[in-house]
């Protein structure tokens, strides 16, 4: 048996060593700092994360003209929030967003890596770098989000979205029935990252 | 021919992954705070110097094509932090900012008493760039006079472009015809030169829909479209295509 098709017995720690290894090397060669790391972090803790996107969706949901101008001009659509300053920053500079209907489901991809939204979504959960998801969703979009408990009737048209350049895309997901008495703090809390991807729909509480 | 370049539609695979945490062990946090910082210290970007010792380009491009590098087994084998930690590790060495020995004997240093810490240094500056970078990112938008061969509605061919090292076509995607969604305003560059793939100067991207019975005739589902952004180098008129293929 051949050492490929084997792992580690101390996988995790021997990671564990190593990353910690090379980043105290790089503070030790002046590359970065000792504050570097939880810096960038920090900015995903507290700025850059799907806290955002639920807020752009909340507002979607609770003004239809907003909506429009959302899935027209993503990014001036995004300006008018009171958002965190680099909206339009990093893996986020040119961003689409698609907005889901009752006749149809989005589903956003990326068949080469894992392209993801930063600034609205902060970082992609694992399902979305798995390479079986990435191949499997461009070919059978249903047997997949049927997988994630998200079964889509054949009358539902989907488009699949695969981030092939420099755009950035996220999903509208419709506003569940059952919320019209609830205030945009309370919708916010109803917005997933899985719902602004399109493996889930967002749910009445 | 890389299977990275290839993943779209193969099969065989079994369950997709649902897990949703970003990072599965603590350790991924810090290789994903190490990267992001080298590309936000890379030396081609036009933001203020730092007295950071980094000195040369690292961006998405650089990540991508060590992964495309892999044995496709590694690749499938291999979390994706695990695949970053290697990628990156090997840029450290194959540039010369460390060395392989001396990153192995504080591997197992850290091993052996994974409660010592790293060393207190550096100058905030650094850690400022690192912030300005996040916040103004690095768009791939120039203002470049470019022609737009296609308009919405177009029917187009795709190529099948040399690519060696790294490519943002996808495979499943060579040789096959779509219909123009959207031309997207502008031009874009990519973040490096691909060879003769094709890619890296300012040039029109457009988004393309694909019925998915003409990729995977017999083998895919109804009523849906995939749609891929891509770049126009990628991008013919059908005519081109078929007299290539008369030739």
């Amino acid at each position: 048996m051949i050492d490929r098709f084997q792992y580690r017995e101390d996988r995790e720690a021997y990671s564990a060593a190593r990353v910690k290894a090379l980043e105290a090397l790089l503070i030790k060669k002046g590359i970065i700092t000792d504050k570097t790391v939880d810096t960038v972090l920090d900015f995903f803790e507290t700025k850059m994360g799907p806290f955002n996107g639920a807020k752009i969706v909340a507002r979607a949901w609770v003004d239809p003209s907003f909506k429009d101008r959302l899935v027209t001009d993503t990014p001036a659509a995004i300006a008018e929030l009171n958002l965190p300053e680099g909206m339009a920053g990093a893996e986020g500079e040119h961003m689409r967003a698609v907005a889901n209907s009752p006749d149809v489901h989005n589903l956003i991809i990326c068949t080469l890596c894992s392209c993801y939204p930063w600034p609205v979504l902060g970082l992609p959960p694992y399902w979305y770098k798995d390479p079986t998801f990435r191949s499997r969703a461009a070919r059978e979009p249903r047997a997949v989000l049927g997988e994630f408990g998200l079964p889509v009737p054949e009358a539902i048209e989907i488009k699949v979205w695969d981030s092939s350049a420099q755009i950035r895309w996220f999903v509208v997901p419709e506003r569940p029935v059952g919320t019209e008495g609830m205030t945009e703090a309370e919708l916010e809390a109803l917005v997933t990252p899985e719902a602004m991807m399109g493996v889930a729909i967002a749910k009445a509480a | 021919m890389k299977l990275q370049h290839y993943l779209g539609g193969l099969e065989g695979l079994g369950p997709v992954s649902t897990e949703t945490r970003v990072f599965v062990e603590t350790w991924e946090t810090r290789i994903f705070g190490i990267h992001t910082a080298m590309m936000a210290l890379s030396s081609q970007l036009p933001l203020p110097p730092t007295p950071s010792k980094f000195t040369t380009v690292w961006t998405w491009a650089d990540l991508r094509k060590g992964a495309e590098s892999l044995n496709p087994f590694d690749y499938f084998k291999f979390r994706y932090y695990e695949k970053w930690l290697g990628g990156i590790s090997g840029y450290f060495i194959d540039n010369g900012y460390i060395t392989a020995d001396e990153l192995d004997a504080l591997t197992e240093e850290y091993y052996s008493d994974p409660s010592k810490s790293v060393p207190a240094a550096g100058d905030a500056a650094i850690d400022n760039r690192v912030v300005q970078y996040l916040v103004e990112g690095d768009s791939p938008k120039r203002d470049t006079n470019v022609s737009f061969d296609f308009a919405v509605g177009d029917l187009v061919s795709i190529k099948n472009v040399p690519s060696i090292e790294h490519t943002r076509l996808p495979g499943f995607l060579r040789n096959k015809s779509g219909t123009v969604e959207t031309v997207y305003d502008g031009a874009y560059v990519y973040l490096c030169d691909t060879g003769t793939d094709g890619v890296g100067a300012a040039m029109p991207v457009y988004c393309i829909r694909f019925e998915p019975e003409d990729l995977w005739p017999g083998n895919t589902e109804k009523n849906f479209s995939l749609y891929a952004d891509l770049y126009s180098h990628y991008v013919e008129a059908p005519a081109a295509a078929s007299a290539k293929q008369a030739a």
